[in-house]
Formats: C-alpha cells, structure tokens, sequence
C-alpha cells in the first residue's frame, strides 16, 4: 500500500517578473515501510518535494496524496492535524522553539496532541532523548546547544508522536559522523519495528548506504529511481 | 500550568523591552483611567451632595410655559421665569406625596442693580423665605458679617462673591446695616483704597426684564453670606425676601405697590375690600402676562374661591419649588410621578431633575466629563495603537518559531492564543499595578483635601474640595476599559499570526 501517490506535481515559484520552475511534474509512490532517501544537485527541488509531501507546502498543479487525502483538498485545520498526527518533519534549518528546553521542545507535539497521559509523555521523551544522546542536555534551551545538537532535538521532537511518516530533509548536513550513524540506525530500527516510512533528502554518500530506495532528482524532474 | 500559557509566559521574559513598552502604556492607561474616572465619579457625587443638599433638593418644580429647563444659571440675560400658576393646587399634590420630604417654594430671577450715576448692574436672586429656608437648606450658607432678616423683614443677603464683584464694576463697598467696616474681609484692591472707600448699605434694584413695568426697590442689606460651597458658582445668588423680590419683578402689582402686601401690612388686607382685588394668583397673572385675558366671570370666580386664602405667604407668587425626595426614593420615578399628577389635575407644572434645572453646570459637568472622557480615549487609542505595532512586530520577529510551531502541528488558535496570553498577562498585571495606583492616588488626592476658590475647578471638584472616588463600578469601568483595549491591540497582531504559514518556518534569506 502507498502511503505517498504523487502525480504531475508542479510547483512554480513567482520571482520578480519571472517564474520559478521548482518542480516540472513529479510522478512519486511511496510504499508503507519504506526507506527512501532523495538526492540530486543543490537547487533541483528536493526540498520543495519534501515541503509537499509534508504538507507544508501545496502543489501548483498536479495531486499530493498522503495516506489516501487529497492534500489540496483539505482546509487548514485538517492539513494542520493531518501534520500533527501522521508527519514528522525534520527541517533542513533547525527550528526549535527558543523559550522551551529540550525536554519541552520534544514533548511539545505530544502536549498538542492531548492523547497521552503525562507518564506516557515522560517516558516517550526520555526515550528518544536518549536515543539522540542529549540526556544529558534535557533541561538547556535551544540557545544553549550546538548546531548538531539542536539538529538532534528536532529529530527526538519529529520521531516522538510515533507519525506513520517522517520527512528529514539533510538531517545529518550538521552532524559529525559518529553521530548521524547512531541517529541512522535509530531511524532505521523505527523503521523495521513501526513500520515507519522515512523519506530525506541528502548529499551524503553515507547516509545512502541506509537508504532502502533512491530517487534521483535534477531541475524538478525524477530522473532516476533505484 | 497550559502550554500556551508557559510559552507566553517566557516569551514575556525573553522579549522583556517589548513587553516593557507594552506594560508601561498599560500601566499608564489603567493609571489615567481610574484616577480621572475617580475623579469624574467625585466630582458628580460632589456636585450632587452640594447641590441637593445644600441649594435645589432633588427636584425642582417650575412653570410648565418655561420653554428651557435650565432655570438656575441656564438663562442669565434672558427672560424672567414664569410663575407657577395655580399653586396652591400644585402644593395639594405636594403635600400629598410620599416621596418628598420637605418642599420650598421660592422665587429665582436676575435683577438689575442701580447706583446712584444710574449705572446698571446685575444679580441673580432668590427670594425666600427665610424660616422655611432655613429648614430646609440649614447649612447653605453661613453669615460673614451683619445678620439674617427676620421673617417677615425686608432685607437682603449679600453674597462674597456679589459684594466683590459690584466693588470691581461699581466701586462701592457693601455693607450690613448697621455693620462696621472688617477691614480683612475687603479685596485686595479695596483694602488698598480702604480709606476713602465708599460704603453701601442698601441697593436699588428692579427686576430684570418685566418690560413696561418696573419698579425700583430699595432694600436693606442685612447681612453677607458665603455659601458652604460652590460658593464661587452659587454666589452669582443674593438672597433676598420673597416679598421684595415678588415687588422687583412686579409680580403682584398695577397701581398698587406691593409693600402693601408684605407680611407687616398684613393687616392692611383684612380690608374686604382689598381682600378681592389682591389675593390672588389668578389676578397677579392677569398683569404681569399681558397675553392671557380672562373674562371678567372667570376672574371673578377665581377671586370668590381663592379669597380666603389671601393671608397665607404661600398664595404669593412663587416661580421654582425645590423638593427634597426622602431617602433611596428614584429622582427619575419621583418626577415621573410628580409631572402624571400634574396632568390630571391639568396644572401648569413642570417637576424637573436638580440635574436640569442647573443646566449650565449640569452640562459643564456633562462637557468635563465628556473632555475627560476624550482623553481616556486618546490614551486608549494611542495605547491601542503601541501595544498594536509592538506585537505586530513580535509576531513578524517570531515568523520561523511561530510557521515552525504551525509545520509540527500546532492549530492558528493555539498560536493566537499564545499572543492573547501574552498580551492578557501583561494587561492583567501591569494594568493591574496601574489601577492599584490609581487607587492610592485617588487616596491621597481624598487625604490631601485639596481646596479651591477656582470657579471652573470649582466644577471639576464638585465642590471647594478635590474628593475622587473610587467604587466597585468604578472598578468595573477601568477593567472592562482595559479589557477592550487589550482585545482590541490583539486583533491586528492576531491576523498577522493568523497569516503565517509553516512554510514561513524554513527561512530562506
Ligand atoms: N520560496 C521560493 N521562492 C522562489 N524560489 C524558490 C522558493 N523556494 C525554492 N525556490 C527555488 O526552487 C528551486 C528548488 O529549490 P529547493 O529548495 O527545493 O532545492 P534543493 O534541492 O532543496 O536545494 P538544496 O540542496 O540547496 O537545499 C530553487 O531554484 C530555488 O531557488
Ligand atoms: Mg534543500
């Protein structure tokens, strides 16, 4: 079952007088389980696919189906819950959110969520703090924090809600290779236990050798798929 | 503790200047509110104690061919009031009524005052009874020199304010009687010319506008008076006996002068014969308004049924009645009341509110409260406008948080209300303190028993002394006010918020 079915996405972004193509017509399945990194040249539009594909962003043409819902087609507060509660989002830019520590910033989806009890919440958090190897760091505010570690609480905040889909866009760019490692095979055991689909974006060659599928892109065009 | 509400409470902490300028104007707000509504509220809570108390009771009764109801200061210059027709018969309803404590018929009017180059001056009087008077307004005002006029004497008061007033315009200095010069109770300027001052012990004066029929009293001045208060805006009155006053505007006469009416001549009108011609009201119209005629039957019969009342003070012309309401009774319904009897007995009265009938400063009141009231709003609207830019502001500086909050979830409401709290809790705290000061301020300016002589503070304070008050509706009043302002300020930056989208979250430079 495709958790994703994209066809004839386009995106075009006005800039000045002129029009940016971002995306040209992007045909995409994504089966449940998968494990799918996205590559291709800076600027060919990966970031604007993943931006569709979570729902952040709308297609200019084309259709976006996220576990069966026509995104166009849902008003935002559905888009909104469908966000909440199926998609975890890591941004190429982290973004945490500044007057909140780690702790706060990862249960900060699951308080949203208003689903689980406050234990359930305490030990979610914990566990994927760990998991990300910032325990020690459970009460620093983003500020205090590096590059890499704050890149780690958005990957604990986006895996934490349990979503059916998580969107990394370059989630290891600023993470030293020890680290992206362990954060790889975090993702892939969620992978293989939850049957969590995962999409990214990356330049990293190591991070392919996780990769279950590749899909090629260049000027906003699939060009290869393996 | 709410998440929105712990997010909003550190981001008040991490964005400290903002909330700082957002506080201090919400400060400033709640500050100028409550201390200038706690003066509004003191100065009509003044000016009603002063007033009903001490000078016009709750409601004033007057002719109903009076066209303005402003009948103590509004028409200064302007025609003479009319008399009460019929008045015994107004009085039966008075007597009657359970809502009135006490009732004073009086007569009110300008005169013109004469000196010896015939210059003219003028004055506003009130004719009174003094004995009556007395009981019913015991504390108006107090004696400075000279004495009362007995009752049944003629005389008048003269006020401070009068006798200062004719010193600057007519030169001469007003004297009791048979009273001795004070020399510290002159003015500044008369004290200077102390000397040669020249003194006056009576006046001349001639009721202000009855047209063809004038005539000049002499009356002796008895005594000077200083009202308790609003002495610089109730002082424009002399008092005087009504019977003299009733003279100077030709209420009673023809060819007859009136002293032969006055209460020491009483005996004068045991007289049959005179007893027909001059004791009643029906007849006093006919002379003084030229342009009702009663036929010759009418008139006669009037003057059967009304003649055995001759003797009684109260048959005179009267053109005001003041009534004092008992306790806790409505002005409002008592008027109502009041004026529905009068219509079925078809009587020409009108029962007012003091509020109306001292129209001039009825309305300044209403214009000082309406100008404080414009600057409250302009401290809203700027106010308004501030806490509107700053978070505004806020909202734009906080595009990725707020468009990254959105991108994981987060609803547009939950993100509002981040900002409606933020807003909320320094509007409640800060505003909070404002009002507190407010508060101690109105305290303060209570202990400080600031006095004036000042005429237009006079107003402002509702009396000599600066007495702002503070109640529960006041309160209310300053908090809904801030409440508005608050929601107001919000509704900008909200749609701002509203606007930013997760897509927002991924900066791109
Ligand atoms: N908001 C926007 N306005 C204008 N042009 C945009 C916008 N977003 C993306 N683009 C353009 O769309 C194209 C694709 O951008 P995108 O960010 O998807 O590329 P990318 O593959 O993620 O690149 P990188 O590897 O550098 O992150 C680029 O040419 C970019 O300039
Ligand atoms: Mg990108």
């Amino acid at each position: 079952m495709n958790v994703i079915e994209i066809t004839g996405v386009k995106k075009n972004y006005p800039l000045g007088t002129t029009t940016v193509h971002a995306l040209r017509g992007v045909d995409l399945q994504v089966a449940k389980g998968s494990f799918l990194s996205i590559i291709g040249p800076s600027g060919s539009g990966k970031t604007t696919l993943l931006n569709i594909i979570g729902c952040i962003d709308s297609p200019s043409a084309g259709s976006a189906k996220i576990q069966g819902h026509e995104i166009t087609a849902l008003n935002d507060r559905q888009i909104t819950d469908l966000r909440l509660h199926k998609i975890g989002f890591i941004f190429q830019t982290f973004n945490l959110i500044p007057v909140l520590n780690v702790r706060e910033n990862v249960e900060f989806p699951l308080l949203l969520m208003r689903k689980y009890s406050k234990k359930e919440i305490d030990t979610r958090v914990e566990k994927l703090i760990k998991g990300v190897g910032l325990s020690e760091y459970i009460a620093h505010k983003p500020a205090e924090l590096s590059g890499g570690q704050r890149q780690r609480v958005a990957i604990a905040r986006a895996l934490v809600t349990n979503p059916d889909i998580v969107l990394a866009d370059e989630p290891t760019a600023n993470l030293d290779s020890e680290t992206s490692e362990a954060i790889l095979q975090l993702m892939r055991d969620l992978n293989e236990t939850e049957k969590t689909t995962f999409i990214f974006s990356t330049h990293d060659p190591e991070v392919l050798k996780y990769a279950k599928n590749i899909v090629k892109i260049k000027d906003g065009l699939i060009v290869g798929q393996e | 503790m709410s998440l929105t509400f712990k997010i909003a409470w550190r981001n008040i902490w991490k964005h400290k200047g903002k909330s700082l300028v957002i506080g201090f104007i919400l400060f400033i707000g709640a500050l100028l509110m409550t201390v200038g509504n706690g003066i509004i509220s003191g100065m009509e809570q003044g000016m009603a104690d002063n007033i009903v108390k001490l000078f016009t009771g709750d409601i004033v009764l007057i002719s109903d061919e009076q066209e303005s109801d402003a009948v103590l200061f509004g028409n200064m210059g302007g025609k003479p009031l009319k008399v009460i027709k019929n008045f015994e018969a107004a009085q039966k309803i008075l007597a009657q009524e359970t809502m009135i404590e006490q009732y004073l018929p009086v007569a009110g009017g300008m005169v013109m005052v004469l000196n010896e180059a015939s210059e003219m001056e003028h004055t506003m009087l009130l004719g009174i009874d003094i004995h009556k008077y007395q009981q019913m307004f015991p504390d108006s005002f107090r004696l400075t020199e000279g004495r009362l006029f007995k009752p049944g004497e003629r005389g008048i008061l003269i006020s401070e304010k009068y006798r200062k007033e004719s010193y600057g315009l007519m030169d001469f200095w007003i004297l009791p009687e048979d009273g001795e010069l004070q020399k510290n109770n002159l003015t500044k300027e008369a004290l200077a010319a102390a000397d040669n001052l020249e003194f006056k012990r009576n006046l001349v004066f001639m009721g202000a506008s009855t047209s063809n029929s004038t005539v000049d009293v002499r009356v002796p001045v008895k005594g000077i008076i200083s009202y308790k208060s609003l002495n610089e805006l109730w002082g424009h009155y002399c008092i005087v006996d009504i019977e003299t006053f009733r003279e100077a505007h030709n209420y009673l006469t023809g060819s007859q002068p009136v002293v032969q009416l006055s209460t020491e001549q009483e005996t004068l009108l045991q007289d049959d014969s005179l007893d027909s011609f001059f004791g009643t009201d029906a007849v006093i119209e006919e002379q003084t308004t030229s342009e009702e005629n009663y036929s010759v039957e009418s008139l006669q019969e009037l003057t059967k049924k009304e003649a055995t009342t001759v003797y009684n003070p109260d048959a005179g012309s009267y053109n005001l009645v003041f009534i004092r309401l008992k306790k806790d009774v409505s002005q409002k319904e008592a008027v109502a009341q009041l004026n529905e009897s009068f219509q079925k007995e078809k009587l020409p009265v009108r029962a007012i509110t003091w509020k109306d009938a001292v129209g001039v400063i009825g309305s300044m009141a209403v214009l000082i409260k309406g100008a404080l009231f414009l600057f409250i709003l302009f401290i809203f609207f700027v106010a308004i406008i501030v806490i509107m830019n700053t978070l505004s502001m806020a909202a734009l500086e906080r595009i990725s948080e707020i468009g990254m909050m959105r991108a994981v979830g987060a609803r547009k409401w939950f993100l509002k209300k981040m900002f409606v709290y933020e807003t909320g809790i320094l509007s409640f705290f800060f505003g909070g303190i404002g009002i507190l000061m407010g508060v101690i301020i109105i305290y303060i300016l209570q202990a400080a028993r600031f006095t004036t002589t000042n005429e237009f503070l006079q107003l402002v304070y509702g009396g000599d002394q600066l007495n702002p008050l503070f109640t529960g509706s006041d309160l209310l009043i300053v908090v809904s006010g801030l409440l508005i302002v608050t929601l107001i300020a919000v509704l900008y930056p909200l749609k701002v918020v509203g606007k930013i989208v997760p897509l927002d979250a991924i900066a791109r430079e």
